[in-house]
């Protein structure tokens, strides 16, 4: 076979293709875009061609790196309430109203220019990007390397006390559960509980306030979904009966609330995953964001549908953009 | 060879460049646009442009095989999506059932269905000669082999027939015997065949290879001539095409269906898109009409 000028040149551009499908796959080494500092947006999208963007922290890191953000949503807030208008305008823009709406498109685009505190350019997505183990590196990263105050290492001699059955390879149940902290309740198996018609009230909310700061990280379609205060279900006295978990209050207030609400059943945690509420999913306000839950505000190291609920307990469900640091629920693994 | 095509359609004996680039922007569109008219627009003219290429055999097809392959998708989908804001009614697992995920099937089954069924079209009109006229000097080898796997169905079928029928003679074809003596007979045809497909593969090669396929400085006869029709036909497929990748690209072309559904539904520029977007997929259609009616006006002036 004669190596010739053509195939020189379809080899190069092959490997050009791959090479750069490689890199926007997120196979490369490095955070590739993603740049933990005060900088504005220019700056950081120059550091993401950076090959080793170490990510930079604020001075005050931890609980006070967070503080920073609440300065943000003062002015934040005003285009959030804007929003929903100018989607419709965005895509109907023959109408009539063009002109006037014109104004607010042209107001979005400056707040959508300003830089944010925190983390900077964010790729978005399930796919590609980062794997598990950087994520939980980079929200370590941004708590200071320490979990929320008031999240415990959990107490094993506890754990088993109440109950919990802990395989001593692991340290953790058979459904790769950590052990709790003291005073928490331990996990129960939803197959084993007998639902008694036993009637008990609980507190239940359901907010998204922490998109607010982020505003321009949430996927564009979804801006109009988010309430102006961020409460999608303000908190509500609701009955519950004995035997139920979190899980069985949350679909049918849900459900009667008419509010959306998805998930999945994760066997390997013998637990369901809450997808999304009020169609805002997991990664849609970037690759750190999802739905967390809290009870008399304690994140529990476990998923809903495993959490026994008591009478008169206070269950809140937050969504997180950065793996639950700006809700105070993040935990440092290993520490 | 241009004049052994049906004399029904007059499209394929245009240029294969023509036909060609025709396909070329009319998968691009059916994969690219989701909008709910735009994939209304290409189902339709597949369909119309299938039945009027294959006639009967491509009406069963489409109505035997896609409609139902449509209708599996279209239902499969918001039984793993539940996204959406309109919720009709919770299915048995506890999760939504949503208006906007059975739109979003019956699009996505949709667009699978027009794209399977142009497919039908473009393996009619696209032969493997006017393929390797239009690659073989680019892509000699991977022309070659594109056109020779494309073809082994085809002749494996055709061979397997006459493997079997010649062992049927002495009484050795899989209608013969026990269970197991079929399966043996059956074993002993496939051995036959793949033995015959190999050697023909490497013969093929060697034949091409002597007769100097792809080496540089060798022309190729074709009998393919760019015409004036031809031109007129490649101007419009691409004035066509590239209106409608511009309006498309300027958002005339907008939908989305999720979290709700909205979109362009309406307006000038969206009209003259979805015009320009249907008269590009009955460009083969149009040109056959038209070579018909020259037809009949000529014979009747004899």
């Amino acid at each position: 076979m004669k190596i010739t000028k053509n195939k020189i040149i379809a080899f190069a551009v092959i490997l050009a293709v791959l090479a750069a499908s490689f890199w926007y796959g997120g196979g490369a080494p490095g955070l590739q875009g993603w740049n933990v500092s005060q900088t504005p947006k220019g700056a950081a999208a120059d550091s993401a061609a950076d090959k080793n963007p170490e990510p930079v922290l604020p001075d005050n890191a931890g609980d006070k790196g967070h503080e920073d953000n609440p300065k943000e949503p003062a002015d934040d807030k005003a285009p959030v309430n804007e929003e929903p208008d100018d989607k419709d305008d965005e895509i109907d823009s023959e109408n009539n109203e063009a002109d006037n709406e014109k104004k607010e498109d042209e107001n979005q685009d400056e707040e959508e220019e300003k830089p944010a505190d925190g983390i900077e350019s964010r790729p978005r997505g399930t796919e590609g990007g980062l794997s598990a183990s950087e994520k939980i590196e980079l929200a370590k990263e941004m708590a200071g390397g320490a979990s929320s105050p008031g999240m415990e290492k959990g107490s094993k001699d506890y754990s088993l006390e109440q109950g919990m059955v802990i395989d001593a390879a692991t340290g953790k149940d058979k459904y790769l559960t950590d052990p709790v902290p003291e005073g928490k309740p331990v996990p129960v198996e939803p197959q084993n509980i007998e639902i008694s018609d036993v009637e008990y009230t609980c507190t239940i909310s359901v907010r998204c306030d922490t998109i607010l700061d982020n505003i321009d990280w949430l996927d564009k379609e979804k801006v109009e979904l988010v309430p102006e205060d961020g409460v999608i279900f303000p908190a509500a006295e609701v009955t519950f009966y004995e035997g139920e978990s979190v899980f069985n209050v949350l679909q049918r207030e849900m459900k009667k609330a008419r509010i959306h609400m998805e998930f999945s059943s994760v066997p390997m945690y013998n637990s369901v995953y809450i997808e999304g509420i009020n169609n805002l999913y997991e990664f849609d306000c970037g690759e750190l964001s999802g739905w967390m839950y809290k009870v008399n505000s304690w994140f529990p190291n476990y998923g809903c549908s495993r959490y026994l609920l008591k009478d008169g307990d206070v269950v809140e469900w937050v969504y997180t953009c950065d793996l639950g640091v700006d809700v105070g629920g993040f935990y440092a693994v290993g520490e | 060879m241009p004049w052994e095509n049906k004399m029904n359609d007059a499209f394929s004996s245009y240029h294969p460049l023509v036909n060609f680039s025709y396909f070329a922007f009319v998968f691009a569109f059916s994969m690219i646009f989701m909008h709910p008219v735009c994939l209304g627009i290409s189902l339709i003219c597949a369909f119309i442009y299938s039945i009027s290429l294959k006639g009967r055999r491509a009406a069963k097809f489409n109505f035997v095989f896609l409609l139902p392959m449509m209708l599996i998708t279209a239902v499969i989908n918001p039984a793993f999506n539940h996204e959406g804001v309109t919720i009709l009614t919770y299915l048995h697992t506890g999760n939504p059932l949503t208006l906007e995920s059975i739109a979003y099937g019956i699009a996505a089954s949709a667009m699978l269905a027009a794209v399977v069924c142009w497919f039908s079209c473009y393996n009619e009109v696209m032969t493997s000669d006017k393929f390797v006229y239009l690659f073989g000097r680019i892509i000699p080898a991977m022309s070659l082999v594109l056109s020779m796997s494309l073809r082994f169905v085809p002749k494996f079928k055709a061979r397997i027939k006459e493997v079997s029928q010649a062992q049927r003679c002495i009484g050795r074809d899989v209608s013969n015997g026990g269970v197991i003596e079929r399966a043996r007979h059956g074993i002993t045809i496939l051995s036959v065949m793949i033995t015959w497909s190999l050697e023909n593969a490497i013969e093929t090669a060697d034949s091409m290879k002597s007769r100097g396929y792809g080496l540089s400085g060798r022309t190729a006869f074709s009998i393919y001539r760019m015409d004036g029709r031809d031109k007129k036909a490649l101007c419009a497929i691409f004035i066509l095409g590239i209106f409608v990748l511009g309006g498309g690209i300027s958002g005339g072309l907008k939908w989305r269906y999720f979290p709700t559904m909205k979109g362009r539904t309406g307006g000038i520029l969206s009209a003259g898109i979805w015009l320009a977007y249907m008269g590009l997929c009955l460009v083969p259609v149009i040109v056959d009409r038209a070579e018909e009616h020259q037809w009949k006006v000529t014979q009747s002036k004899i």
